[in-house]
């Protein structure tokens, strides 16, 4: 059975073994944050309605919930180091190469270029960037990455311009 | 009921104006679009055309999010059975059947069927929504703080529970994960803010619309990037439309799961997902043929697509009368109802009275609109599948950031939607799923006041918890899921019931 961090499979163990953990100290933390907040007795408040029950309570099931896991995970060895059966290592680093490239461009845009620069013009920059970067292929003549930046960038523009035209005009939203 | 039909037939002929038809064809061919393209679901559709009718009438923003809602689920169907891969978590079922048939030449005839047997789940879920939903606010009318408390949390526990059949452990974990994520902010008894740390953005909370954008969009978005790229399709080949001959042989498994999956969409946060699965279970419990299931059987893809749309109108049912939401898109439906003024509840018959007829025939006009675009657009559809996933998911992410930001045109929800997408892909990547999750950041609020209220009206007892009649029924159905799903508790409770006498007799 290929790996694919599943139930069951080794990489799916070790992500519960160590997520288990977190939860673990995550319900641990609510509780305590929610002991320490107001009881408000003061305004004669009944102890069971302060504010800080129910999230303490959550905490603890958190606490408990995350602990069977973390046990459950350390007993089918979760703790140890190592690859899993049928992993494609090569696989992975292009799965991981891909991911953080889109992740590094999304988180780009929306928490640098937005609200930073005009919306069209942070728009029609994050297309252009996002469909060059991923169809960027080594292989290919001059001629073919012309081709394709230009596409590209025609995309970038209807799209910045239909967005901000679509949305500011039919729509009414504002855009950030 | 004569009051609630004049009350339908009105809604009926209001939406039978060309603004309101014009509404319905684009609405819902933009959710069969959004349903098909891998990677986008229902959840985010509704989510990001709630951020951008806000504006509109309300009337007009609901019959444009249900239209979605009900193409989206429908529109999965047809990368299910042309690519193999659902396009809605709801239509995995319709792939075990419908890729097989697709394979063999019959491609056409699988998008036709499937096509009809969401027409008719629709229909179903419709009129069960039309019958079940006033009688149900009726019921509701008796419920107090206890068993809204209780509620909430049977909401969590059940779709926990189903949505993760393998490890209700890891359901449980993220229903509860979110139950927390709505504590965060200003609570609703006493306005003290919640693990805000003197943020005024935090002091606000979570808000539901981009959390569900961040988890649902922008973590499907890493999804799809990350993956390889997946298949082009090919044409659809032989006829669309059904024969009558073939509805009229599967007349009986249309019906019975249409049933199943109504039941299943009435369960909190279990929905669509569920409803295609319990309906393609007892299909095959059914069937002559069991043998061709899994293999490109009829009855299997028209099961499947029947139960999910059925469980549309029945996720609607909870929506509507107990404000507790069926499904992940139900629950952004609820979200948007209270934005447009509608407040839905036990008090909805009251308040509103014709409400619940108007969400029916807006439900009719989402499911005619799947019938009619769905059998005459099949092939132009299929090119929607050709776009490159290059192309298109910087289109998909630049509409996630304005639908985060539109509503309350704060910078921070665009930071939420990104914290929740990326919390949602690693959730998606170790096999949580996210129906509890967002179940639990709608039922936080209502589970927490009500327990609290709860709490005050006893004086502090936790006795009422237990002794009112239908908190005690909804206590012990929640303790009793639960205790069904510890192996242990499992196996002795059966070993219990296989020792009274009566269970005895009925072995063969």
């Amino acid at each position: 059975m290929a790996d694919d961090g599943g139930p069951g499979t080794a990489r799916g163990v070790r992500a519960d073994f160590w997520f288990g953990l977190g939860l673990v100290v995550l319900g641990l933390a609510v509780a305590v944050e929610s002991w320490r907040m107001p009881r408000l007795t003061e305004l004669n408040v009944h102890p069971m309605t302060a504010p800080g029950l129910v999230p303490g309570l959550l905490g603890v099931v958190i606490f408990v919930l995350g602990g069977i896991l973390f046990l459950r995970a350390a007993r089918a060895g979760g703790w140890r180091p190592g690859g899993g059966v049928g992993v494609d290592a090569a696989d992975l680093a292009t799965q991981a190469r891909r991911f953080f490239v889109a992740l590094a461009m999304c988180v780009g845009y929306a928490a640098g270029l937005v609200g930073a620069v005009p919306f069209w013009a942070a728009t029609a920059a994050f297309v252009f960037l996002f469909i060059t970067v991923f169809e960027w292929r080594r292989d290919r003549p001059p001629a073919g990455h012309l081709a394709a930046l230009a596409t590209a960038a025609v995309q970038a523009a209807v799209v910045s311009a239909a967005v901000t035209y679509v949305f500011e005009t039919i729509f009414l939203v504002r855009l950030p | 009921m004569p009051e609630g039909l004049t009350y339908f037939l009105t809604a009926v002929a209001a939406f039978a104006q060309p603004a309101s038809l014009f509404n319905v064809a684009w609405a819902t061919l933009l959710g069969i679009t959004v349903g098909m393209l891998p990677g986008l679901t229902a959840t985010l559709g509704v989510a990001l055309l709630t951020t951008l009718t806000f504006r509109m009438e309300a009337g007009d923003a609901i019959l444009i999010l249900i239209c979605m809602y009900v193409g989206a689920i429908f529109g999965g169907s047809r990368s299910a059975i042309l690519l193999n891969i659902p396009g809605t978590p709801a239509n995995a079922a319709s792939a075990l059947d419908g890729f097989p048939l697709a394979r063999a030449g019959r491609a056409g005839q699988a998008l036709g069927l499937a096509t009809v047997g969401s027409f008719c789940g629709s229909i179903v879920g419709m009129v069960m929504l039309a019958l079940v939903a006033p009688v149900l606010a009726e019921f509701a009318l008796k419920f107090g703080s206890p068993e809204f408390f209780w509620l909430a949390l049977f909401g969590i526990v059940i779709s926990g529970r189903l949505t993760a059949v393998e490890d209700p452990l890891k359901g449980w974990i993220a229903g509860f994960l979110g139950l927390l994520v709505a504590m965060v902010g200003q609570e609703g008894i006493h306005a003290y803010q919640r693990f805000a740390y003197g943020n005024t953005d935090l002091a606000g909370g979570f808000g539901l619309l981009p959390a569900l954008v961040g988890a649902f969009g922008f973590a499907e978005i890493l999804q799809v990037m990350k993956n390889r790229d997946y298949q082009t399709v090919r044409g659809a080949g032989d006829r669309v439309l059904p024969r009558l001959r073939e509805l009229w042989d599967n007349a009986r498994t249309i019906l019975r799961s249409g049933l199943i999956g109504t039941f299943m969409g009435l369960l909190p946060g279990v929905g669509e997902d569920m409803g295609a699965w319990a309906s393609y279970a007892a299909a095959r419990r059914a069937s002559k043929k069991k043998a061709q299931f899994g293999k490109g059987s009829i009855e299997g893809l028209i099961a499947s697509e029947t139960g999910n749309n059925a469980a549309v109108p029945g996720a609607i049912i909870p929506v509507l009368t107990l404000a507790v939401p069926g499904s992940a898109p139900a629950a952004v439906l609820l979200a948007a109802m209270f934005i447009h003024g509608v407040r839905p509840g036990p008090l909805i018959m009251i308040e509103f009275p014709g409400f619940v007829y108007e969400v029916v025939a807006m439900v009719l006009a989402a499911s005619v609109g799947v019938l009619v675009l769905g059998l005459l657009l099949t092939r132009p559809l299929l090119l929607v599948l050709q776009v490159r996933r290059e192309r298109l998911m910087p289109v998909i992410f630049v509409l996630c950031t304005i639908g985060s930001f539109a509503i309350a045109s704060r910078i921070f929800d665009i930071w939420v939607m990104l914290g929740f997408g990326v919390v949602g892909f690693l959730l998606r990547e170790m096999k949580y799923p996210m129906a509890p999750l967002v179940l639990g950041i709608v039922l936080g609020d209502i589970l927490d006041k009500n327990f609290r209220r709860a709490m005050v009206l006893s004086d502090g007892s936790v006795e009422p918890l237990f002794t009112r009649p239908i908190s005690a029924v909804l206590a012990a159905i929640t303790l009793s899921v639960v205790a069904l799903a510890i192996p242990p508790v499992r196996r002795r409770i059966l070993g219990l019931l296989s020792a009274l006498p009566f269970i005895k007799r009925s072995e063969p």
